[in-house]
Formats: C-alpha cells, structure tokens, sequence
C-alpha cells in the first residue's frame, strides 16, 4: 500500500530530528543542514506514492540524506570538511561528559574524508550496523568495515593530537 | 566498546532541528501541490484543446473549398474559351469558303 500526501506531515514529524542530525553533523553548520534537510522531506513529499511503508520511509530518507549532503558538497556549496587548523587549541581537557568535548569531537568528524564521515554517523549517530549501513551506502559490508575501522584509527590519533590522550 | 567510541555516541546523538523547521518545509511542499494542474485546471486544458483543434480545422476546411471553387472557375474559363475559339474557327471557315480559295491575296 503506497503512502499518501496526508501522512507527509507525521512522517515529517517523526523523522525530522534523525534528517537534519545526519545532515547536520555531516557538515558541523546548522544552516546548510536545515537546507539540506528541507530538500530532502520536499524530496520525499514528491515521492510518497513509491513508498510502501512507513518503514521503508526511515532507510529512504537515510539514504537520500546520505546522498544530498554528498551531493551538495559536491556543488560548491560548502568547503569539503572543516579544517583541523580550525580546531580551538585545548588548554585543560575536561571529563568525558563536558560538552566542549563532545563539541571538538564532532568537529574531528566532520573533518573525516566524507564516506568514512557517513559511515561514522550512521555507526555511531544512527546505531546502525555495518549491514544496514552498507545498504544505505550501497558498498560492500567489507569496505564498510575498512572504512569503520580506519575513521576510527584517524579519529583516535586526530583526538589524540587535538583533545589530549585523555579524549581517547 | 573502547572510550572513544562511547564518547562519539553521545556526540553524535540526534538533534532537534531549528524551531520552525516542519512549518517550513510544509510550506514549501504546499505550493508544489497548488501548481500541479487539477481536474478543474485539466478541463480548461482540454477546452483550449478541443477549441484550437476546431478553428485549426476550420481554417483547412475553408482553405480547401476555396481551391476547389478556384479549380472549377478555372474549368469553366479554360472551357469557355475552347469554345470561343471553336466558334471562331468554324466563322474563318465559313468566310474563307464565302470569298473563295485565294481571296485573301485579292484586293
């Protein structure tokens, strides 16, 4: 049964905060994810009628998300990544909870090549495995894995430079 | 699960979008519904059609009684002066037999 233009707003509801997340610590700047988000729930709103259900809605938008940031980097709307010269120097490092740190470490993502980026989102923002992020991504579970498990090595040696041995 | 990915976790966790964020996309996607042609929006489409269709073949029909009017009044002179020139034939014969072989080297 394929949806219609009357559940748009409550889908729109429901998955909102998980669109404009990923678009948002895709490029670390509110504006361009809120942009990038709005065109991809207009995407969906004009395609409703070849979604079979809501559950097919949230891999639909995870993978339209995915593939609208990329593309949007790739128009020349924005800079790649954020720039590790543009991290503020660390002082003293506070606890893990301190949401400064939580702020640099996102920072040090977006600053991530962006297929390793997405494959860290979607691991560590969705709680995907890498099955179902390699679905989204359409690339083999295996260079999922490769990717997983260098982002991970280049984040830890970043945080460690950036934030202090502490961070990791 | 090692500190680092705990820590990304929690960085990484879902935001809410801007306040506002749902009214605006709605009211983007609302006027991509109004400007797509409706039934009512299709019948004036299929007017015009239908209208445009009848003048066009209005315009053929008139052109093509016109050329057929041409051809016949055209028949009808070719036909008109075939028989005048018949006529005035047959009036040179009936002359020349009058006046004679040769009369017309007479003075």
């Amino acid at each position: 049964m394929a949806l219609d233009q009357a559940s748009f707003e409550s889908l729109l509801r429901e998955h909102q905060a998980m669109v404009f997340s990923l678009a948002y610590h895709f490029f670390h700047n509110q504006a361009i994810a809120e942009d990038v988000a709005q065109e991809v729930f207009l995407k969906l709103y004009e395609n409703l009628h070849r979604l079979e259900s809501p559950a097919h809605v949230a891999s639909w938008l995870r993978r339209t998300t995915t593939h609208r940031s990329i593309d949007y980097l790739r128009r020349g709307h924005v800079r790649p990544e954020v720039q590790l010269e543009e991290l503020p120097e660390t002082p003293d490092l506070p606890g893990a909870a301190d949401p400064l740190l939580h702020e640099r470490l996102r920072r040090l993502v977006a600053s991530l090549p962006q297929i390793p980026r997405l494959v860290v989102l979607l691991r560590y923002g969705e709680d995907l495995d890498t099955g179902e992020i390699a679905r989204v991504l359409k690339l083999p579970v295996r260079t999922v894995w490769s990717h997983l498990y260098r982002a991970l090595a280049l984040l830890r040696e970043k945080a460690a430079r950036y934030l202090g041995e502490e961070a990791v | 699960m090692s500190r680092l990915e705990d820590e990304l976790r929690q960085a990484l966790r879902r935001r809410e979008p801007p306040a506002g964020f749902a009214e605006r996309v709605l009211a983007r996607a609302h006027p991509r519904e109004s400007r797509r042609p409706s039934w009512f929006h299709w019948r004036w489409l299929a007017a015009a059609a239908a209208l445009m269709v009848l003048v066009v073949g209005l315009y053929f029909f008139e052109e093509r009684r016109r050329r057929l009017e041409g051809e016949r009044a055209k028949q009808q002179v070719m036909l008109a002066l075939h028989l005048t020139g018949s006529k005035l034939r047959l009036a040179q014969q009936r002359i020349q037999r009058f006046i004679g072989p040769g009369a017309a080297f007479q003075d």
